[in-house]
Order: C-alpha cells, then structure tokens, then sequence
C-alpha cells in the first residue's frame, strides 16, 4: 500500500475516535497522567542519583591507596626459603611500621596516569583540649596546593581558606559543630596531642560547614609537616589520594596501581558499592511503578479500541467488500491505539513539563541550608515515556484489532440483508 | 459472447454437524455490458451466489473465471485488490459509513487506491454523485440523505474505481417505486452504456424482466438461465 493509503487509513481511525470523544478522552488521560507522572518522578529519581553518585565522586578522592595490604605480606624468611628442604621455625618475625613504604614511587607513577593527580596525606588521631573539655579528632595532614586540586574541602569550608594551613604556623580546620562543642571560633588556640607526643599549640585557621555528608564532624585539616611531627611519624604517609579526569576510570587505576605496588587502593566505586547497588534497586522501582502506571493507561486504549471495533461490525464488513484487506482493518484499529497513545504522550509531556517547573521552583531548607530539589530533564526520559506508551498502545489496540481482521464480512451482510 | 466471469460447478457449502448447502453446481457466465438479474424465491441462495461472484466468500466447490483469471486458491489480499480495482457492490441497506459525508464515502475506494491525487479524487467524487443526480448534497451525512439518495450514493461509492463487474444484492429492496425505478435505470445504463457487466439480485419481477439476462435459481440451483435481449 502507497503513503495516500496509509494516510487514509489513518483518517478513518481519526474518524472512528471522534465518534467517541468521551472514552477517547479517558483513554488519552490515563496515557497523559502516566506520561507526566514519569517524567517528573523520573526527574526527580534520576536528578537525586546524579547529584548523589556526584558527591561520592567529588567528595573524597576517586582513588584511595592506603597502608593497608588485602593480604598480610608473607614473612621475610619465608619469602626467602618458602620452597625450602629445611622448615625454618622461630626466625624473629618483623613487625612493619605501618604507612606506605616508597610512597615517592607511587605518587610518581600515579601523576604518570594521563589526567591523573595525586596527593599524599597522613591520617592519624589526635585529642583536642581546652580547658576542661576533650575532644577526639581524625586529623588529616595534607598539602593544600594539591589537596585543593583533587578534592572539595575548599567549598566545604564555611570560613577560612586551605591554604591558609601554609602561612599560619600550626594551623588547623576542623568543622565547625565540634569547634562549638569546645567553644572556640576562628583564630583561637587549642591544645592537641597524642599518646605518645606532648601537646601543642594549634590555631585555628578554618571551619568545615556542619552537614557534610562525605566529611566526619569529627575529623580536621592539617599541614602534611605537622601531621607528620604531631603524629610522631616523620616522613611517613599512610594515604595516597588521586584525582581523575574521568572518574569512571577510577576502577581500573586502583587495580593497575594495587597490581603494581601492592597496597590497597580502592576507587570511589568500591568504596560506595553499597549505595551503588542501592540506586539499581530504586531504579528496578521506579520502572515497576511506571510499567504500572502504563499498563492502567493501556487498559484504556483497550477498552476504547475493543469497543470500537464490536461497534464497527457493519463498517468492517463494508470496508472489506469495497476491497479492504483483513491486514487494512487491523491496521485501521492498531492505528486507533497508536494515536490515543500519541495524544496522551503529547499531553503527558505537557504534564511532565508542567510537574518538573513545580518541583524546580520548590526549596526545602536541610540542615539550614536552602537546597532545589535536584533533577534530571533529559529529553532520554520524554523518548522512554513515549516509547513505552506507543509500545503499550499498539500491543493493547493489537489485541481487539485480530477481531477486526477476522470479522467475516458475508457473515454480516447476510444478517443485515 | 463477451464474459467477463464464468462459473464452473460453483458450490457452497457450510461446515457444521448438519452442513447446509447455500449453493449447488452452478454454472454461470456473466457478460460484459449486459444488465443480468438473479430472481427466486427468498432464502434460495441468490446473496450466497453474489457473493461468491463478488470474491468475498470463498466456494467450496467449483472454480471461478474473472477476466481470464482462475481466482480460486488466491491469497484474501490479491481477492480484496480485485474488489478493489475491478468491482463494486451495492446492497439493501446502503451500507454508507456514517461518520462520512455523501462525497467522502464515494471518496474511499479511490482513497483507499491511492491511485489519483487527492485533487482528482474529489473531482471525480463530484462527478460520480452529479451524475446520480446528488448535487448539492456532497457535504450531507447519510443520516440527512433520503433512501434513495442514500443508495444512488452507494452505486456512486461502487463505481469510484471505474469496475468492470457491477453487484447489486437486491439494492432497489428498500426504496419506492419512483426511487427504484431511478437505481434501476442507473444500472442498465451502466451495462448498456458503459459496457459494464452488471448483475443484481432481486425479487422484483418488473426489474428482471427489464434485464438482459435473468438467471432463476431455486434451492441453492440455477434453475433456468433466460436472454431476453433476443426478444427486443
Ligand atoms: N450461517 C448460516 N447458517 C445456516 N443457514 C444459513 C446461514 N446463512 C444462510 N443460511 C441459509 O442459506 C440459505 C440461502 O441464503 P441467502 O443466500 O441469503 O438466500 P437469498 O438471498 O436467496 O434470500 C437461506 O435458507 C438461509 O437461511
Ligand atoms: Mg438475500
């Protein structure tokens, strides 16, 4: 059949529809709320995932290499005589001082990496005091000029500035939720120290803001240096933290990278696995809520197309005796369902449209910040919303269109005649 | 003799428990610019019969002849193209689809071609209905139509393709004298005219024998087949 055929099947299905205007309204309402309501739960799914997987990428380093091993590394004696005739017993085992060793090698190998930098650092515990009050911190010992390169800390300051770690001698960030649970502000003196090293004086240089979901309340900034020396452990760094161009590469640094030097480095991926697959699971949901949602609304073109059809006896039987193939009729009806679909898609969009304008006009205030409702308006999601809806059109206007195809036209004009 | 479709032990037969027999080794030739007319008595099998002719039931004796062409054992597209560009039926009810106007329903079958521009189409739906008599009425509904308008605007529908085979089941049924007499005047100047074969089912007596041919059919037979054109 030529195009001026097909058009004009589609005119009689046109037809057919406004005849019914009414059930053809219901059919293209339930495919237009289902359309909408996708587009903005999609929305608001997908832009909450990516505002999400983007802190835990930007957060903290996409790859982290730390002292610990996955394996404990086999003794000396045993790597050297492991095959050994004589089974050496009671040889004096080696305690390793814990941090990475040849970490200069490291740091090399990894800005080796096209787009890649990286960023010693030493962890450690230290105990703040004033006064009276004690506070345990985690502090970090890094060096701002690259630290601030590779990770977020400088949004993450409420006040102050990393590099200010620099200028000032002994300065320290810590988050400004336990610097009011010791009553200092900026610029004040606490004490710090260790088990194992007398306290000192550090100033306060800088504030992290309270609600950082990637940043303990509990952990603070320092120079590499004075971490080192506060920690009692010159020289030393216990974590390498690289920061990648493209962060999806992060997977297959790590393993190079632990293949090569043996510590465990660990991508952003794998230290987030959990939540990762979480996301899959709120996905699986969604689509099972908008197949749902589509399958109600394919209830209708159902309805509309089946009834149409058993009204429509007559018109069959003639359209077949002036020379429509059984294949025509079907297509006719098929068409129907296609086009309740298409109008509800149109209104759906408009809806979708509509719903995501609210949402983005909405600001909830969280942990006293004035935050948008984060979300995705992809034009991908418009073509899944209207793929599907077509797919479901078409399959429930197939199901009553066979009838049509099948209806014996001498059956009905013999009982007319 | 000028045939256009020939009948060769034509029989019909409905399958079930009981089988019912709507017809019987039927022998037929339907000529060319002939008006025939197939009488008998009611429920003898004269719609089974056009049907048959027409391509839209299937015999489950016999074989078909249309143009030359054996038609039996062809797929139901190839039978609905032939409907479609060489044949036009009209029955007792009309049978005009009501959401169309009297022009858009003599537009369908050339639509449906896709054959002539849609210019043309039109044009030639104006033509085919003025030359009804149904100017003016283009733009009504059937539902505004009068019978007999109603059914001048099928015989018009029936003739958009330009057919070479005419059927008419009993399409003068529902209509007065004055009405009728007009459908059947059509139908004569469609064979004797047009050079059209033309066959209507009827049980007016006075419409078959204005006929060229009258076929008489009883129990589901061709009781007797009669030339009136020798005659005149
Ligand atoms: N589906 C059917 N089942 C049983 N009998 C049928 C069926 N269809 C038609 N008939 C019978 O077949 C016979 C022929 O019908 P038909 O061709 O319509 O006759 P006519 O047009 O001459 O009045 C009638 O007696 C009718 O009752
Ligand atoms: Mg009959």
């Amino acid at each position: 059949m030529n195009l001026r055929g097909i058009s004009f099947l589609v005119s009689i299905a046109v037809r057919h529809l406004a005849r019914r205007k009414r059930q053809t309204a219901v059919a293209v309402s339930g495919v237009a709320v289902g359309v909408g309501f996708f587009l903005a739960v999609s929305a608001m799914m997908i832009g909450s995932q990516n505002d999400f997987v983007e802190q835990l990428i930007e957060a903290a380093p996409h790859v982290i290499i730390s002292d610990e091993l996955r394996s404990p590394s086999p003794q000396p004696g045993t790597r050297r005589f492991g095959e050994g005739a004589v089974d050496l017993r009671g040889y004096k085992v080696r305690t390793e001082v814990r941090g990475i060793k040849g970490w200069q090698g490291i740091v090399e190998a990894a800005n080796a990496v096209p787009g890649a930098l990286a960023s010693p650092s030493l962890t450690g515990g230290v105990t703040l005091r004033l006064g009276g009050h004690e506070e345990a911190l985690a502090i970090v010992g890094v060096d701002p000029e690259v630290e601030t390169k590779i990770s977020t800390i400088e949004d993450q300051l409420r006040v102050g500035r990393l590099r200010d770690l620099e200028t000032v001698q002994g300065g320290i960030i810590i988050g400004e939720e336990l610097a009011a649970r010791l009553g200092v502000k900026m610029g004040d003196i606490v004490a710090a120290s260790t088990s194992s090293s007398k306290a000192r004086s550090m100033r306060i240089v800088g504030l992290l803001k309270k609600g950082q979901a990637m940043i303990s309340s509990n952990s603070g900034y320092v120079l590499l240096r004075e971490a080192q020396s506060l920690l009692g452990r010159p020289f030393i760094i216990n974590r390498i933290g690289i920061h990648l161009d493209d962060p999806y590469a992060a997977q297959e640094v790590a393993a190079r990278l632990e293949q090569r030097f043996g510590y465990k480095a660990e991508s952003w991926q794998e230290r987030s696995s959990e939540f990762l697959s979480l996301l899959v699971t709120r996905n699986v949901i969604m689509y099972s809520v908008v197949s749902a949602i589509l399958l109600v609304a394919s209830f209708g073109i159902y309805t509309v197309v089946s009834t149409s059809v058993s009204d429509k006896r007559r018109d069959i039987a003639i359209l077949r005796s002036i020379g429509f193939s059984e294949r025509d009729l079907q297509l006719i009806f098929v068409l129907e369902g296609i086009m309740l679909a298409a109008i509800g898609v149109i209104f759906g969009w408009m809806l979708g449209y509509v719903l995501m304008e609210i949402l983005a006009s909405l600001s909830f205030p969280i942990a006293g910040e004035d935050q948008s409702v984060p979300l995705d308006r992809s034009t991908r999601q418009y073509v899944i919303a209207a793929a599907s809806s077509f797919i479901a059109g078409s399959v429930a206007a197939w199901l009553p269109a066979r009838k049509a195809a099948r209806v014996d036209p001498v059956d009905i004009l013999r009982g007319a005649a | 003799m000028n045939p256009i479709l020939e009948a060769h032990g034509l029989g019909r037969t409905l399958a079930g428990e009981r089988p019912v027999v709507l017809v019987h080794d039927v022998d037929l030739t339907i000529e060319r610019g002939c008006f025939t007319t197939i009488v008998g008595p009611s429920g003898c099998g004269k719609s089974s019969l056009l049907y048959l002719l027409g391509m839209l039931d299937r015999p489950t004796a016999g074989s078909l002849l249309f143009e030359g062409r054996d038609m039996s054992g062809l797929s139901g597209d190839v039978l609905a193209q032939t409907r479609l560009a060489r044949l036009g039926f009209v029955f007792q009810f009309h049978f005009l689809l009501p959401e169309f106007s009297a022009l858009e329903n003599v537009m369908i079958p050339m639509r449906r071609r896709g054959r002539l521009a849609p210019d043309e189409v039109r044009a030639r739906g104006f033509a085919l209905l003025a030359e009804m008599g149904l100017e003016g009425k283009e733009r009504k509904t059937p539902d505004k139509l009068s019978g007999g308008e109603r059914q001048r605007v099928a015989i018009a529908r029936a003739l958009a393709n330009d057919p070479a085979l005419v059927l008419g089941d009993e399409p003068t049924g529902n209509l007065d004298s004055v009405s009728s007499a007009r459908v059947v005047e059509a139908l004569r100047r469609l064979a004797h005219e047009e050079g059209r074969a033309v066959v209507c089912v009827t049980h007016d007596l006075d419409i078959a024998a204005l006929s060229d041919v009258r076929v008489e059919m009883l129990d589901g037979r061709v009781e007797k087949v009669t030339d009136q054109r020798a005659g005149r």
